[in-house]
């Protein structure tokens, strides 16, 4: 039993010893032993590689000085220890500061060490440098542990920690005295492993290994494993230190890493749209794809190993280009750019490359990345946009001018112009409308609203195939004609109207003009017809008033005497039509009985109407008074009397006189020859007649007179007449054609 | 309005000879004593040369050197002519204007009536 104590503490002792030696040896890790109160007891060479303090600088010291102010302030060292103290272990990644004051971020754990009683004896604290590796590894880091433990030079268990139960599953009355080869795989045991890693250590005073290991259970995990060489004060193998760490999460997210890069391997492989490959840090081709292949022509056997200068066009290979990209990726990290490329038949290709340097985890240029992607189609679609979009400006200014421009012939001389220049193409013409085009050439119509046989399609040859965009643009050239020829024919069409009005203006002038040197004729003619006239007559009527001529004398005087005065008259019409063709009638009107009047004028025709076997029946009322020109009205009823008695002949002939109203009616109706509906609106025209001159005479101006005189007092004339049944003329006259005081008015222009 | 002294003096102004010689025929055929011009200035003279004025004038309008508007101007001009009366005749479309244009006593249309002749020359001058 007392035996059994002895073994114990001497197991202890050594341990103890052996532990610190242990630790003391281990570099990556700084392994420190804390007492209860968090002083620093013991100092190993990680310590001080990571820490950068010295055993001398720091044992003693509270261990709260390798944490941040922060920390400190927060409680964070003996939030730590407490946990420890509690839980057997307390895990923490975070800051940790450096003798020098900077910084590294650790991944600590402390243990609890309790005595043979339990007590707790102090912690160990085991912290490590993280601050190189990767944030997605601090993860993996965050679930790490140690177990550490010590061997004797057999490489039996001789000491087992927190961290190695939690890693093995073995409590330490089950791992101490037991061989370590336990942990290895029946594989590795067989394969005799663990001996080899020790003797290793031995020899080499340390090794690494990570492989797979046993727990108590059978499972595995994957370790990573520092198995050191120990020594006693005179350099004789005491032992081994052993520091496994469980990798099993690193190692299955390595697995998974790996497997995500081959799936990334796989897919840069299938892509096609891209070349994605890698060059070595010389520039030669390391890896190629799918895309590559597609693109570049190469094929990876071709390719592998060459050069990637070979992708550019000799000039700029000349120039340094390729190299001078790897030098920006290398120091920039990454090169981008646009140009042109070389495919393996010597084409070339507009290509999008992006070049990005490809470093390993510790900064090292292993080689670059390379993307490229064919822009030529993009390159060419655009162009050709940007293409259409020039030629929809050049059709435009073309539409412009077409618009400025009157003369067709020269918005064709610069449509043909446009086209050559715009399309560079060798011939543009306009064809017929049943013209053959040259061989060869593309026509598009000329789409003319009115059909026009000159323009019937352009027609466009050229050397190289016209492409559809040149095929609109033609067409747009074509619209332009087509509105430029519509345009030149309405204008065509305007001009002719246009020449037409002019001569109808003419024509209209000269009729204008006629009828004036017609009047003048018609005055000049009145007045010359009158002088002679006057001497005529005055020695006619001086002969019959002498008297004292016997018959027959007599008798043949008196014919002469009513001969001159048929004469006065008619030259008084002339006259009549001369003033109202001037505008210069004038109306001396009176109060006066129209019934009185119409009963005279009509006796007066009762003879000439019983000579021409008409009866002549009058149907007047007692008394019309009005306010008309007494005169001029009766050279109304004279007018309208002699044509009912002229073309009525053998027919009775109907004189009726009423009051409607305000206004005074007189109708005087025939049953003779009548007018035919076409003459109907002329006759009341100068000089017109409806019955033939060589059966009825006269000048023609009795009616257009009368309308005049009936006008002038503002009163309407009409006929209603139907060929050989008759005429009836009906004048209607206001009652007062005139105030009071009515005198000598101008009429309107007859004209008018 | 017949003025003393003028008796049955007739100055007929008439380019138209004919006319001229038918106006003085039948007027000589009542017992008036006609003079003639055959135009505003041969009438001036005719006027001055007379040693008895005459008791109306009968002017036509239109005549060659002198018409009838000018004489008209003159004789009005002429303190010892102005006041002779004036009747216009013309064959003139707007005979009636002319006339009140030229202040004249009175105007005949041509063709003159014999009747409406008389009877205006009678106006002017001393009865048988």
């Amino acid at each position: 039993m007392e035996n059994r104590l002895v073994q114990d503490e001497l197991s202890a002792l050594r341990a103890s010893a052996e532990l610190r030696a242990v630790t003391d040896s281990i570099q990556d890790y700084a392994i420190v032993l804390l007492d209860p109160q968090g002083t620093v007891l013991t100092w190993n060479t990680g310590a001080r590689k990571i820490e950068g303090y010295t055993a001398e600088e720091i044992l003693g010291q509270g261990f709260e000085r390798l944490y941040t102010a922060e920390d400190r302030t927060a409680g964070r060292p003996g939030t730590l220890l407490t946990e420890a103290l509690r839980t057997g272990r307390a895990q923490d990644q975070g800051w940790r500061v450096r003798k020098d004051g900077s910084r590294f971020w650790a991944d600590e754990v402390i243990s609890a060490v309790r005595g043979a009683n339990g007590a707790v004896e102090g912690y160990a604290r085991v912290t490590r440098d993280l601050t190189r590796k990767e944030r997605t590894l601090l993860s993996v880091a965050s679930v790490m542990d140690y177990a550490i433990f010590m061997l004797d030079p057999e490489g039996i268990v001789t000491s087992w920690n927190v961290g190695a139960e939690r890693a093995k599953g073995y409590r330490a009355d089950e791992a101490i005295g037991r061989s370590f080869s336990i942990f290895y795989t029946p594989e590795d045991q067989a394969a005799g492993r663990p001996l080899h890693l020790l003797r290793r250590a031995r020899d080499e005073g340390r090794v690494e290994d990570e492989g797979w290991r046993v727990r108590k259970d059978g499972s595995r995990f994957w370790a990573d494993v520092v198995i050191s060489r120990v020594n006693d004060g005179d350099g004789n193998l005491v032992g081994f230190t052993k520091v496994t760490r469980d990798q099993t999460e690193r190692r299955r997210e390595q697995e998974q890493l790996r497997q995500a890069e081959e799936r990334l391997r796989l897919m840069i492989e299938s892509v096609q749209d891209y070349a994605i490959f890698m060059l070595d840090r010389e520039g030669r081709v390391a890896t190629w794809n799918r895309g590559a292949q597609h693109i570049k022509g190469y094929s990876a056997q071709e390719i592998v190993g060459q050069h990637f200068s070979r992708f550019y066009p000799p000039e700029e290979i000349s120039a340094g280009k390729p190299e001078r990209e790897l030098e920006v990726a290398s120091s920039k990290g990454r090169f981008e750019e646009e140009g042109w490329r070389i495919r393996k038949d010597g084409s070339r290709f507009w290509a999008n490359v992006v070049l990005s340097a490809t470093r390993n985890r510790d900064g090292v240029l292993i080689g670059f990345t390379k993307i490229t992607r064919d822009l030529s189609e993009l390159k060419r679609a655009a162009e050709e946009v940007a293409e259409r979009a020039r030629q929809q400006s050049v059709a435009s200014d073309l539409g412009l001018y077409a618009l400025q421009t009157a003369q067709l012939a020269q918005v064709i001389e610069r449509s043909m112009q446009t086209v050559r220049e715009t399309l560079q193409i060798d011939d543009v013409r306009i064809l017929r409308a049943g013209e053959s085009a040259p061989p060869g050439a593309r026509t598009v119509r000329i789409h003319a609203p009115e059909p026009d046989a000159e323009y019937g399609f352009l027609a466009a040859s050229a050397s190289r195939p016209l492409t559809p965009n040149d095929i609109r643009f033609l067409q747009a050239v074509a619209n332009v004609l087509a509105v430029a020829i519509a345009r030149s024919q309405s204008e065509e069409q305007l001009r002719l109207a246009e020449r037409e009005a002019v001569e109808e203006r003419g024509r209209s002038d000269r009729i204008q003009e006629a009828l004036l040197e017609r009047d003048e004729f018609i005055s000049v003619a009145a007045h010359e017809l009158r002088t002679p006239l006057t001497a005529l007559q005055l020695k006619l009527q001086g002969l019959e008033s002498s008297g004292g001529l016997p018959h027959p004398k007599g008798e043949r005087l008196g014919a002469a005497v009513r001969q001159t005065a048929r004469l006065a008259r008619l030259i008084d019409r002339l006259l009549d039509v001369s003033r109202i063709a001037q505008g210069r009638v004038e109306m001396a009107t009176e109060i006066f009985d129209l019934a009185v009047l119409v009963r005279q004028v009509a006796e007066d025709y009762r003879e000439p109407a019983a000579q021409a076997r008409s009866a002549l029946e009058l149907q007047v009322p007692e008394k019309v008074e009005g306010s008309w020109d007494r005169l001029r009205i009766e050279q109304v009823l004279v007018n309208l009397l002699s044509n009912a008695v002229k073309y009525g002949e053998g027919k009775p002939i109907t004189v009726k006189l009423e009051e409607v109203g305000d206004v005074v009616r007189l109708c005087i109706a025939d049953h003779g020859i009548g007018i035919a509906p076409d003459d109907v609106d002329r006759i009341f025209g100068r000089f017109q007649r409806a019955a033939p001159i060589r059966n009825y005479g006269g000048m023609g101006l009795g009616l257009y007179i009368t309308r005049h005189i009936v006008e002038a007092h503002r009163g309407t004339i009409s006929v209603a007449s139907k060929l050989g049944e008759g005429s009836t003329f009906v004048v209607e006259l206001p009652r007062l054609s005139r105030q009071a005081v009515a005198g000598r008015d101008p009429v309107s222009r007859a004209h008018a | 309005m017949t003025r003393p002294g003028c008796g049955r003096t007739v100055l007929i102004v008439e380019d138209d000879a004919d006319t001229r010689l038918a106006l003085a025929e039948v007027l000589q055929d009542v017992n008036y004593r006609p003079l003639h011009a055959a135009n505003g200035a041969a009438a001036l003279q005719e006027l001055r040369a007379a040693t008895t004025a005459p008791c109306v004038i009968l002017l036509d309008v239109m005549m060659p050197i002198m018409d009838g508007k000018s004489f008209r101007t003159e004789q009005q001009k002429d303190p010892a002519l102005s006041e002779i009366p004036v009747v216009v005749l013309s064959a003139h479309a707007d005979l009636d204007s002319a006339a009140e244009q030229m202040q004249a006593a009175g105007f005949l249309r041509k063709p003159v009536e014999l009747s409406a002749l008389l009877a205006t020359v009678a106006q002017f001058c001393a009865q048988e």
